[in-house]
Formats: C-alpha cells, structure tokens, sequence
C-alpha cells in the first residue's frame, strides 16, 4: 500500500456512500463511487484499490456476482453491507471471497475499524511472523508450541490446525463452512458441531473466561473471528 | 293377462263362421299365431294363458262335437297335446327372445347413462355438481332414492323420507365393502373407493331388491363418483397449497421490502449522526453532544424496528428455523458482546456448567431471546445490582435463566410469558415496547421449549428458557 489508500464503495443509496465516504476520507482515504453492479465493476477493473465496500442488494444485480467476478483478477479486501436478516447471502458472499461484513444499521466508529483492520492485512501469500502473542498466550509456529502464561498448553493435531488457521487470517470472519472443509475436509461441511466442541475446547484452554471470549469470536450464525486485540 | 284372453275369445269369435270353409289345421294355425303375437308384445305369462285358453276355445268351437269339451275322435287329442306344446314352446321362445332384447336395450341404455356421467363427472367443479349429476340417474333409471355422503362430512340422521343407519355408513367407509340392508325398502350403500382411500358413500334405496347386474351397475356409478370425488378433493389441496403459497410470497415481500425501506433511512440517519463528529474543525461540545443524541435515538429507534420486523417475520410465519448443533457458552458469549454496551455499572455473573450438551436451535434467534433478555434485566434492574446467567439440565430440557436483582415481574405476570406489547410496569419511564418478551416466547416455542417468568431469589425478575436436550451427533475421537 504506498501513498493514499483508494477505497471503492458499491451501493445504490446515495445517503449512505455520502457518509461511507465521509467516514474514510477522514482515515485520508481517496474514495470511489459506483450505483450499480455493472458501474462497480468497471471501476474496479480500473485497478489499484485497496479495499472495495460492497452493498449486497444491489439494483442490477446480487453483490455476490461482485465478489466472484472481482476474485478472478484481485486479492483486494472486500468489506460486505446487509440487512441482518440476510444471513445466508451473507455466508455466500463470505464463501465467495469477500474478507468481511457490516450489518445495516451500523456506526461510523465500526466502520472505520473494520476498514482499517482490511486494509492493514498482510497482503495473502506473505509469510506469518512466527511467533504470534495474544492476551497472556504465545504461540510458536515453527515449535509448534503454546505457552499460556509461560506454562505449555496441550492441544490436539485438530486443535492446533484450528488455532493455526485462525492465527493465519486476525480480524478476518471464516465462515464454518470453510473451517469445517480446511480442517476436517469436504465432507464435514454439514457437521457443525465438530466446530462448536473444538473451539470450545480452544476457549477453554486459551481463553480466561470462555463464556465471555476475548480472542476467538462467535459470528453468530457466520463462522469465527479471531482477534488478537480486544 | 286379460289382454291375451281377449285376444284369444277373439280369434275363435272371428274364426267360428269360417269353420265350414277352412280345415281344423288352419284353425290351430290361427291359435299358434294368436301365442306368438302375445308372447311377442306382452311376454311370457301371458303367452302361457293364451296357449292354454287357445287349446281350450279349439276344443269348444271347432272340434265337433260343438260347444262341448267332449271329443268326438280321439285323435283330437293328439292334435291338442301337439298344439299346446307347439303354442308353450313359441312363447316361451319368443318371450325370452323379447326379454333377451329388453334387457340389451336396458343395458346399452345405462352402458350410455354411465358415459355420460363420466364425462360430466369430469367436469364436476365441486361436490354438490357430483351429487347432481349422480342423483337424477338413480331417481330415473331406478326411481330410487340415493344419496352421497363424504367421509368428511358428518352423517346426517336421514335420507329423504327415511332414517338412515349412520353405524352402517361408518362400516361401509371402515371396511370398503358393499352393505345392502333389506328393511323396509331396499338401502344400498356402496363404498366410494378411491384410489387413495374410501371417499365416502354411495346410499341408494329403491323399492325392489337390486338383482346382480344393478348391483354391478351401482358400483360402476359408485367408482365413477368416487374419482370425481377424490380428483376434487386433489384439486382442492391444489388450490389451498397455491393460496398459501402466494400468501406465503406476498407477506416475505413485504417483511422483506418494509424491512430494506426502514433500514435504509435508519442507516443513513446513524451514520450521518456519526460521521458529523468527525468534522474539522471540531464541533463546540453541547453540538456534539445533541448530535451523539440523536445517533443513540436513531439506534434506538433501528434496535425497536428490528424487534417488530422480528415478530411480524415471526407471526407471519415466515421464519424458518436454522437448527444446528449449537454450544449455549458461545450463544451466551455472543449475546454478552453484543448487549456489552447495555451494561453500565452492573455486575455480570455467568454460571454455565462445563458439561453441558450441544443443544439444537437457531443460534441467531436464540442469540435474539438472549439479547432481550439482557437487555431487560439491563433496564430494570439497579445500576450496580448483579444480572446472573445461569444454566442446568432438567430433565429432558435444559434450562437457561437471566435473573437480576430489580423490582421483578408483577405478580399477575408470573408463569405466563410474555402476552404481545404487555409491559410489566405499564407506562413507565424506563424505554420500551413489551415486545421483547413476546419475541423470546415466539423463538422458544417455535423451538420446542418453553418460556417461563419466575422470581429470583432476591426478589428481581427471572426468566427461564427451556430448550429440549435431544441426542446430539457423535463426534468421532482424534485419532491420537
């Protein structure tokens, strides 16, 4: 990311990329505007952006024929906005690449955060740092070993990918459907409750209170979020 | 019968002055025609009288001596013996012949009724169509009475006229076999079998016993009406699935277009509110302050639309429950985070066992009661009094309770939960709608389970949600 980061917002009601607009400029952002999924499109082919704020309901078309025909040529940070009753369109758009998703009616405070945590991201393809510290928990990839206030914790292999994987994507909403098939393959897609125990088990172990997460977030209905910073 | 004596006394009348011209066989040729005319138009019976009446006024009036029984020449008597055998056997004949046609007339002539009440069967649009067209066929063709009853409707005590056994209706649905009750005038009643199942019955009573081919004929009409029957009966589940599809349609659209136009607005106003703070240079502070106000309205006001589109999804129907698995500890962690900013200064205490079983529910409803409920004991309960989370298994439920230490729900209230819009406090200055009770016990029932309003132990509200345990699935064991 050199220079001014360029944001692309994608939404049919002028009001609101008015105040998506404001909200960025003000983090010194260089906005685009687009109304329509074709117009979206077009702009974003144009390159160069650094994070693209996409409407799900748009008049010419379902954002997430956004998010699959921007994929084809762009790694860039998607950033959803739906209805809360759309969980499902929600999911797919998720599945489909974008990185994460804003529920309507939403703050400006919330906005600028999660806007700023995509554009943060480690480009994809670039190495972790090696050892990753959350709360009172360091975790040693390359020693495979975690250490919570300094004692080691055991985990399970399927534990330990688990937090792996999560430890790769911080701030990032992994729908379960992609942590059910990259953990425990295809075929688990439908069993959910494999990853209701395992993270249990990882809150249990890592967390100080594990009804009241600090770290590996519920998206309720989504997947899970992990955090390094409360 | 009297017919067929004329017939004869007339023939010996008309041939009497004839017996000197023409020979006593002709005479006997004149009889055996006079047999088969009767035979051919007014049938056996009488046939049979005219053969022997023939013999008879043959004796008296044409073999000498005449007018007198007496026989001159015993001849004579074979001449009768042939005579009264030749006149049975023709009419027996010729009536049975004429019978035979009668009853391929009678035959073709209701082969053509049933024909016709199929095809107008199939145009039947309802019930009472089936019955008129069926109805007027018996009374013509059997000048019986008939009735149909549908497996549906109740028994009425009577057929025109006559009572009508309701325990042999109801056998004849049960079983789908014919019943045919002798008592004063016929009652048959006949089992409308479907393909499906027996639609109901077929009564008709006439005033002689049917013989085999009415009976015959009686359960071809019953099949035929029978299908007309059940193919209304499809047409009519057709149609009410249609309805209530297009309902089903017409209300989701409008949840869901209701739901985008209010949202829309509210999001605008949010964030507007919001980003007016960022303004440079900086507001003077009692404007920021007004401004942060009317954003904590406009979430306010987004958080009440949110609830009542909820509930009319709810009441509509429309809500389909996605059940999964779930874990209660993270639905209570997520519903924490999410009402986080409700708590002020109260204490929070979570005691969830750490055995609990995975419970099966919509993690985003139950996630909704659970907010509600915080968000309640939140309000009414003092700034630094404690709101307790707990949970344990009862029987085949388990039960998840959110206490505090307020004034708890009013008495009448207790037991009951959550009547639509009743507040426990009526006009209050404490925000809200009452719709957030209605919402949790619209979500638990529609899980199975059950909402409850007791009283916690230091007098405050409880509210208990009781979901049903289930068996959640095995999880295989890691391979170590």
């Amino acid at each position: 990311m050199s220079g001014t980061p360029r944001v692309l917002i994608v939404e049919d009601e002028a009001a609101i990329r008015q105040f998506v607009r404001l909200a960025l400029e003000a983090d010194a952002c260089q906005v685009i505007e687009a109304a329509t999924l074709a117009d979206g499109l077009a702009r974003a082919g144009e390159g160069g952006l650094d994070l693209v704020v996409l409407d799900l309901g748009l008049p010419d078309g379902d954002g997430i024929d956004f998010v699959r025909a921007y994929r084809a040529w762009s790694e860039g940070p998607v950033l959803i906005l739906s209805a809360r009753v759309e969980e499902n369109r929600k999911i797919d758009a998720l599945d489909a690449g974008a990185d994460d998703y804003l529920t309507k009616p939403f703050g400006v405070g919330e906005l600028r955060a999660r806007a700023r945590a995509l554009m943060r991201r480690r480009p994809r393809g670039e190495e972790l740092p090696p050892v990753i510290e959350f709360g009172e928990v360091v975790v040693d990839l390359s020693r495979r070993q975690v250490l919570r206030r300094g004692e080691p914790v055991h985990l399970t292999p399927i534990e330990y990918r688990l937090l792996a994987m999560m430890l790769a994507h911080p701030g990032q909403v992994l729908t379960q459907r992609k942590l059910l098939a990259d953990i425990w393959g295809p075929s688990y897609v439908e069993s959910s409750h494999y990853l209701r125990v395992y993270v249990g088990h990882l809150r249990q172990k890592l967390e100080d209170d594990p009804a009241q997460p600090r770290h590996f977030l519920t998206e309720t209905g989504i997947g899970y979020r992990f955090q390094v910073t409360p | 019968m009297v017919l067929s004596a004329l017939a004869c006394v007339l023939v010996a009348i008309v041939a009497a002055p004839l017996r000197e011209v023409l020979d006593l066989a002709n005479m006997v040729m004149l009889f055996l025609l006079t047999v088969l005319v009767v035979a051919v138009s007014l049938g056996r019976n009488p046939a049979i009288l005219a053969s022997v009446l023939g013999v008879l006024l043959f004796d008296i009036f044409f073999v000498p001596p005449h007018f007198s029984l007496a026989v001159s020449n015993l001849q004579y008597l074979i001449t009768f013996a042939v005579m009264l055998a030749t006149a049975l056997i023709t009419g027996h004949l010729t009536a049975t012949l004429r019978e035979q046609a009668a009853q391929a007339e009678r035959r073709e002539r209701r082969t053509h009724a049933l024909y016709e009440i199929a095809s107008k069967l199939a145009g039947a649009l309802s019930q009472a169509q089936v019955e008129e067209i069926v109805l007027p066929f018996v009374a013509e063709e059997f000048s019986g009475k008939c009735r149909l009853l549908l497996a549906e409707q109740e028994v009425p005590g009577d057929l025109p006229g006559e009572g009508l056994a309701p325990d042999h209706v109801a056998r004849v649905i049960e079983t789908g076999v014919r019943h045919l009750d002798r008592q004063s005038a016929c009652t048959l009643y006949l089992p409308l079998k479907a393909p499906m199942r027996v639609r109901g019955v077929l009564v008709v009573r006439t005033d002689e016993a049917p013989d085999e081919a009415d009976l015959a004929f009686f359960e071809a009409l019953a099949s035929l009406a029978a299908i007309a029957v059940e193919r209304l009966h499809y047409v009519e589940v057709a149609q009410r699935s249609e309805v209530d599809m297009a309902t089903e349609r017409l209300r989701s659209s409008i949840l869901s277009a209701l739901s985008h136009d209010l949202r829309t607005p509210l999001t605008v106003l949010i964030g507007l509110a919001d980003s007016i703070s960022l303004a440079v240079p900086e507001l003077p502070a009692p404007a920021e302050a007004r401004i942060a106000a009317v954003g904590d309205q406009a979430r306010r006001l987004a958080g009440l639309v949110g609830n009542l589109l909820e509930m009319a999804r709810l009441n509509a129907g429309s809500v389909k429950l996605r059940q999964e698995w779930q874990s209660l500890e993270e639905v209570v962690g997520s519903s924490l985070k999410l009402v986080g900013d409700a708590f002020g200064r109260h204490r929070l205490r979570v005691e969830l066992p750490r055995e609990l079983p995975l419970l099966r529910f919509d993690a985003v409803l139950i996630e909704r009661v659970l907010c509600n409920l915080l968000e309640n004991a939140a309000k009414y309960s003092p700034a630094d009094g404690e709101i307790l989370i707990a949970a344990r298994p009862v029987d085949d439920f388990v039960e998840l309770s959110v206490s505090d230490e307020g004034g708890g729900f009013p008495e009448p209230m207790i037991g009951e939960a959550g009547d639509m819009f009743v507040r426990g406090h009526g006009e209050s200055s404490i925000p809200g709608t009452g719709l957030g009770l209605a919402i949790c016990r619209a979500i638990v029932d529609a899980h199975g389970g059950r909402l409850r309003i007791a009283r916690a132990p230091s007098g405050g509200a409880c509210v208990v949600v009781c979901l049903p345990r289930g068996e959640p699935p095995q999880i295989e064991p890691e391979p170590a």
